[in-house]
C-alpha cells in the first residue's frame, strides 16, 4: 500500500513535469510541423533568470514570475530569430536554425555566466518533506503535481473556451484553412511560442527545484523527454502529448524500480530505441493526432 | 466585383495556371468548368490568397489584392470553400462555426444572429452542434463548411466542387442552398464537375483546359456551343 | 575536360595546396590545424553524401564517427596498454592488434555495417519523423558509448590510442572522400536520389525505390564518418564519448550548411571557411584569457559566432555559398560564356 502510494506520487510528479515539457514542444510542432530544438534552452534561460534575480532580494514568487516571463520572451525571440525568417524556405532550414539557436543560447550562458553550476534561490518548501499515510515524500513533488494540474486545467480551459484557443487548435489541424477564415498566422505562431515559453518557464522552475542549480546544458534532458513523450503521444495532439508525458513517467519510474543498476545506465538507449520503433511502426506517433493538415 | 488578369500560378516548375483572365460582376454566379487538373482549384486558391500569383493581377472591387494574404482576403469579404472540404475534424460543429466569425468576434450579438440564420438554413448542423466535425457525413461536412464560410459575412463566395462525392439527393440540396445564397445577392464563383447543374444556376461561365481559359461566355452560350463531353473526357 | 572531373580535380587541388603550404611554412600549429581540417573534410563530405543527395537532415552522422574512433582504437591499442586503458575489456579482444591503417579502413567498414543494420527501416520516414529518429539514433549511440565501459572506458577518457594520423594521411583520405562524393553524386544512385529530393513521385516513376537509395547513401556516409572518426582518434590519441555528440554535430553541420549542403564544393568550402574562422576566434579567445579581463575563462565565443553565421546564411542564402552548381560547372559555364563573348 505504501509502495503503491509512493509509486503513484513518483509517477504523477514526474509525469506532471514531463507532460508540461511535452505540451510546450507540441504546441509549436502541432501548428508549424516544426521541431524546436531550442526548446530545452527555454528551461535553461528560466534557471539563469532565477539565478540572476537571486541578487535582487525581491520576494521569491516575484523572482519566479520574472524568470517565467524571461522564458516567454525567449520563446518569442526564438520565433523571430530562428523561425520567422526561414519559415517559408524549407523544413530542414528551420530545424537547423533552431538547432543553431539552441547552441547560441547555451554558449551565451557559458560565455556570459559560467560553465560551472550556479545556485538558484529556492524557498524552503522545495527542500521540505511531508509524510502522507506513511510515505515520506519531498514537498516539491506535491508542488509539481499541483502546478501541473492547475496549469493543464487552465490550458485546457483556454484552448476550449477562448476564441484564440479555438483558433490555435484549428490552426494545429489545418493552418491554411484557419488563415482563410481570417485567423492571422503571425498571431497564432507568436502565441504558440509564448505559450511554449510559459510552460517551459513553469516546468523549468519545478525541474531546477529538484537539483537546485543550473548549468548551460540543463535543457538537454527536458528536450529529450519532450521528444519521447511527444512521439508516444502522437506528435500533433495536445492531449496526446500530456498522456505521452505521463506514460513516459510511468515507464521511467517502473524501470527505476525494476532495472538493475548497471542496466539503468542504458535507460536512455532503451527509451530512444523505443521511440525509433514507435516511429517506424507509426510515423505519426503512437496515439492518433488530428486528421490531415498541411504546412504553409 | 472580381477581376482576374493574366493570372499565372506555379508549383515549382509546373505552371498550373497560365494567363487566366476572368470577371465576376456583383450578384452574379460565375461557373468555372474544366476537366480534372485544368487549374480551376489553383485559380480559386490564388484568388483566396492561399497561393501566390507568379504573374498577373487580381482586383477586388477595384482594389489590387494580388499579393494579399488569406487572412486579409477574408476581411475584404472573400470566403472560400475548398475542394477538400476542410472542416477542423477535432473541433465541434459549434467551434467550427465560431471560427467562421473570427473576424467579427467582437460583435457578439451580430455573430449570434449569423449563427441562428445558418442553423435555420442548415438545421442538421444545429442537431449536431456539440459533435466533433470529423464525425459528420460528407454532406453534413459540406453544409458545415458553407455555413462556416457564410459566417465570415462574405461579399464574394468561392466554392470549389461542393457536390464532389456526394449522394444525388444531397447534391440537389447543396445546389438549392447555392441558389438561395445567390438570390440573397451574394456574388459566387462556382467550380463544378456537375456541368449542367452549374450552368442552370450560372450567369456566365468559363471553361479551363490545361491551365488556360478555353472558352468564355454567358451560361447559355457555353451550354449551347461548347462540346462539354469532349471537354471532360478529352481533357 | 569533363566538368565533374574538373570539380574533383579542383577540390583535391585545394587540399594539395593546403598540404604544400603547411609543409612550406613548417609551423607545428599550422600542421595541427591543417590535419584537423582534413579530418573535418572527411566528416563533412560524408554528411554531404547523405544530406546533399537525399535532402534529409541527419543527426546520427557524428554517432558513426564515434563508432569508427572506438573500433579503430580497440583494434590498435597495444595489448600491454589495454590492461590499463580498458581494464574490463572482453578477453577475446585483448590480444587483437592490427596496423592503424588497416584499422582505419576497418573502422569505416564497421560504422557502415552498424549504419546498414540500424537504419534500413528508418529510410522510409521523412519530415519530422526522420529528423527525430536520426536524433534518437545519435542519443542511442551516445548512450551506448558512454555506458559500455568494457570497450569504451565509459564516460572517461580512453587513453593509449597509437598516433598514426599525420597531415599526408588525412589529406589523402580527404582527397579520396572528395572523389568518392563526386562519383556518388553522379552515379545512378546519386542521380535518382537527387531526382527524388525534388520530386518523389517522378523519381518513383523512373523505377527508383527511394528508401533503398537513401539507405545506400546513408551507408556510404557512415563509412566516411567512421573513417573520419578513426583518423581523428589516431591523431589526438585520447578521447571520450562527449567528443561525438551535439557539439561536434553542430560544427560539422555548420560547415555543410554554410558551404551549401547540395554540393561537394559547398562541403569543402564550408570546412575550409569554418575551420579558418574557428581557429582565428580560438586565438582571440586565448588572447582574452591571457589578458585576464574576465573572471572566468572565455569560452563559447567561437560557437556563438558559428551559430550566428549559420542562421544568417540560412536566412540570406538558404542553399549556402554553393547552393546548386559545383565549382567545375561554374567555371565551365563562365568559360563558355567568355568564348561566346569573344566570338
Ligand atoms: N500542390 C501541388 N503541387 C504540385 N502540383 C500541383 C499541386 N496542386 C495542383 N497541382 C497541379 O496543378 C494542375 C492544376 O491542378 P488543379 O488546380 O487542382 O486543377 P483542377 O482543380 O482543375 O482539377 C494539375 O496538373 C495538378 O497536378
Ligand atoms: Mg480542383
Amino acid at each position: 500500500m505504501t509502495f503503491a502510494l509512493q509509486f503513484l506520487i513518483d509517477v504523477l510528479s514526474l509525469g506532471g513535469a514531463y507532460a508540461l515539457m511535452a505540451l510546450g514542444l507540441v504546441i509549436v510542432y502541432g501548428i508549424l510541423r516544426l521541431v524546436n530544438f531550442a526548446y530545452g534552452e527555454l528551461i535553461m534561460v528560466t534557471g539563469y533568470a532565477l539565478f540572476l534575480a537571486g541578487g535582487t532580494g525581491l520576494p521569491w514568487l516575484v523572482m519566479a514570475a520574472m524568470a517565467i516571463l524571461v522564458a516567454v520572451a525567449t520563446g518569442i525571440l526564438t520565433e523571430y530569430v530562428a523561425f520567422r525568417p526561414v519559415r517559408a524556405k524549407s523544413v530542414t532550414a528551420v530545424l537547423i536554425t533552431s538547432f543553431a539557436f539552441s547552441t547560441l543560447l547555451q554558449n551565451a550562458a557559458l560565455l556570459f555566466i559560467s560553465p560551472r553550476p550556479r545556485n538558484v534561490p529556492l524557498p524552503p518548501i522545495f527542500s521540505q518533506t511531508v509524510e502522507i499515510a506513511g510515505v515520506v515524500t519531498p514537498m516539491r513533488n506535491l508542488l509539481t503535481i499541483a502546478a501541473a494540474a492547475i496549469l493543464l486545467a487552465v490550458f485546457a480551459f483556454l484552448m476550449r473556451r477562448t476564441v484564440l484557443g479555438v483558433a490555435m487548435r484549428a490552426a494545429a489541424s489545418n493552418f491554411t484553412m484557419a488563415r482563410m477564415l481570417g485567423v492571422p498566422a503571425n498571431l497564432v505562431i507568436t502565441s504558440a511560442f509564448a505559450i511554449s515559453g510559459l510552460l517551459a518557464g513553469v516546468v523549468g522552475i519545478l525541474w531546477i527545484g529538484r537539483i537546485g542549480t543550473v548549468v548551460p546544458g540543463i535543457g538537454m534532458e527536458p528536450l529529450l523527454v519532450a521528444f519521447i513523450a511527444t512521439v508516444i503521444g502522437g506528435m500533433r495532439s495536445l492531449s496526446g502529448a500530456v498522456l505521452g508525458g505521463f506514460l513516459l513517467a510511468f515507464i521511467d519510474t517502473t524501470l527505476n524500480y525494476t532495472l538493475a543498476q548497471d542496466l539503468l545506465k542504458f535507460r536512455d538507449a532503451f527509451t530512444f530505441g523505443l521511440v525509433i520503433l514507435i516511429l517506424l511502426w507509426r510515423p505519426q506517433g503512437l496515439l492518433k493526432g488530428p486528421a490531415t493538415g498541411q504546412r504553409t | 466585383m472580381l477581376e482576374v488578369k493574366d493570372l499565372e500560378v506555379r508549383y515549382g516548375a509546373i505552371r498550373a495556371v497560365r494567363g487566366v483572365s476572368m470577371k465576376a460582376e456583383a450578384g452574379q454566379l460565375v461557373a468555372l468548368l474544366g476537366a480534372n487538373g485544368a487549374g480551376k482549384s489553383s485559380t480559386l486558391m490564388c484568388v483566396a490568397g492561399a497561393l501566390r500569383a507568379a504573374a498577373g493581377s487580381i482586383r477586388l472591387m477595384g482594389e489590387d489584392v494580388t499579393s494579399a494574404r488569406p487572412e486579409a482576403m477574408v476581411r475584404k469579404g472573400v470566403a472560400t470553400v475548398t475542394e477538400t472540404r476542410d472542416v477542423f475534424p477535432d473541433l465541434t460543429v459549434s467551434e467550427n462555426l465560431l471560427l467562421g466569425s473570427y473576424v467579427h468576434r467582437h460583435d457578439r450579438a451580430g455573430v449570434a444572429a449569423d449563427r441562428e440564420r445558418m442553423l435555420q438554413l442548415f438545421p442538421r448542423l444545429g442537431e449536431r452542434a456539440g459533435q466533433a466535425a470529423g464525425t459528420l457525413s460528407g454532406g453534413e461536412q459540406q453544409m458545415l463548411v458553407i455555413a462556416r464560410a457564410m459566417m465570415t459575412r462574405p461579399k464574394l463566395l468561392l466554392l470549389d466542387e461542393p457536390s464532389l462525392g456526394l449522394a444525388p439527393a444531397i447534391v440537389d440540396q447543396i445546389f438549392e442552398m447555392i441558389r438561395v445564397l445567390k438570390s440573397s445577392g451574394l456574388t459566387i464563383v462556382l467550380v463544378e464537375q456537375n456541368v449542367s447543374k452549374a450552368l442552370q444556376l450560372a450567369d456566365t461561365a468559363y471553361v479551363m483546359r490545361l491551365g488556360r481559359i478555353a472558352a468564355a461566355g454567358t451560361a447559355a452560350e457555353i451550354a449551347a456551343t461548347t462540346d462539354l463531353g469532349a471537354l471532360y473526357l478529352g481533357g | 575536360m569533363n566538368r565533374h572531373l574538373l570539380t574533383a580535380v579542383l577540390l583535391s587541388g585545394l587540399v594539395v595546396l593546403l598540404v604544400v603550404a603547411t609543409e612550406a611554412l613548417g609551423v607545428r600549429v599550422f600542421d595541427r590545424i591543417a590535419t584537423n581540417l582534413c579530418v573535418s573534410l572527411v566528416l563533412v563530405i560524408g554528411l554531404q553524401i547523405f544530406m546533399g543527395n537525399s535532402g534529409i537532415l541527419s543527426f546520427a552522422h557524428i554517432g558513426f564517427m564515434g563508432v569508427g574512433a572506438y573500433v579503430s582504437a580497440l583494434l590498435t591499442i597495444p595489448a600491454q596498454m589495454k590492461g590499463m586503458a580498458l581494464p574490463d575489456l572482453y578477453p577475446i579482444l585483448q590480444g587483437i592488434q592490427v596496423s592503424p591503417y588497416l584499422a582505419i579502413a576497418l573502422a569505416g567498414v564497421a560504422a557502415a555495417v552498424v549504419a546498414a543494420v540500424m537504419s534500413y527501416p528508418l529510410m522510409r520516414l521523412s519530415d519530422a519523423a526522420a529528423v527525430i529518429t536520426s536524433f534518437a539514433l545519435l542519443v542511442v549511440l551516445h548512450t551506448v558509448m558512454t555506458n559500455w565501459s568494457n570497450v569504451t572506458n565509459g564516460p572517461r577518457t580512453l587513453f593509449g590510442v597509437p598516433k598514426a594520423t599525420d597531415l599526408l594521411l588525412a589529406a589523402g583520405v580527404a582527397v579520396a572522400a572528395i572523389v568518392g562524393a563526386v562519383a556518388f553524386k553522379e552515379s545512378r544512385t546519386g542521380l535518382l536520389l537527387r531526382a527524388s529530393r525534388d520530386d518523389e513521385v517522378a523519381a518513383a516513376a523512373l523505377g527508383a525505390h527511394i528508401p533503398h537509395l537513401r539507405w545506400r547513401a546513408f551507408i556510404v556516409a557512415a563509412f566516411f564518418a567512421g573513417v573520419g572518426g578513426a583518423l581523428w582518434g589516431h591523431f589526438v590519441t585520447s578521447f571520450s564519448p562527449n567528443a561525438f555528440y551535439l557539439h561536434q554535430t553542430f560544427v560539422i553541420l555548420g560547415m555543410l550548411v554554410i558551404g551549401g549542403a547540395n554540393t561537394v564544393t559547398g562541403a569543402v568550402v564550408g570546412a575550409f571557411l569554418v575551420t579558418g574562422a574557428f581557429e582565428s576566434l580560438r586565438s582571440v579567445e586565448a588572447r582574452l584569457n591571457d589578458l585576464k579581463l574576465f573572471n572566468d575563462q572565455v569560452v563559447g565565443l567561437t560557437e556563438i559566432v558559428l551559430a550566428l553565421a549559420m542562421i544568417a546564411v540560412l536566412i540570406l542564402r538558404p542553399g549556402g555559398l554553393f547552393p546548386s552548381r559545383e565549382i567545375g560547372a561554374v567555371l565551365a559555364r563562365a568559360f563558355a560564356n567568355k568564348k561566346k563573348g569573344a566570338a
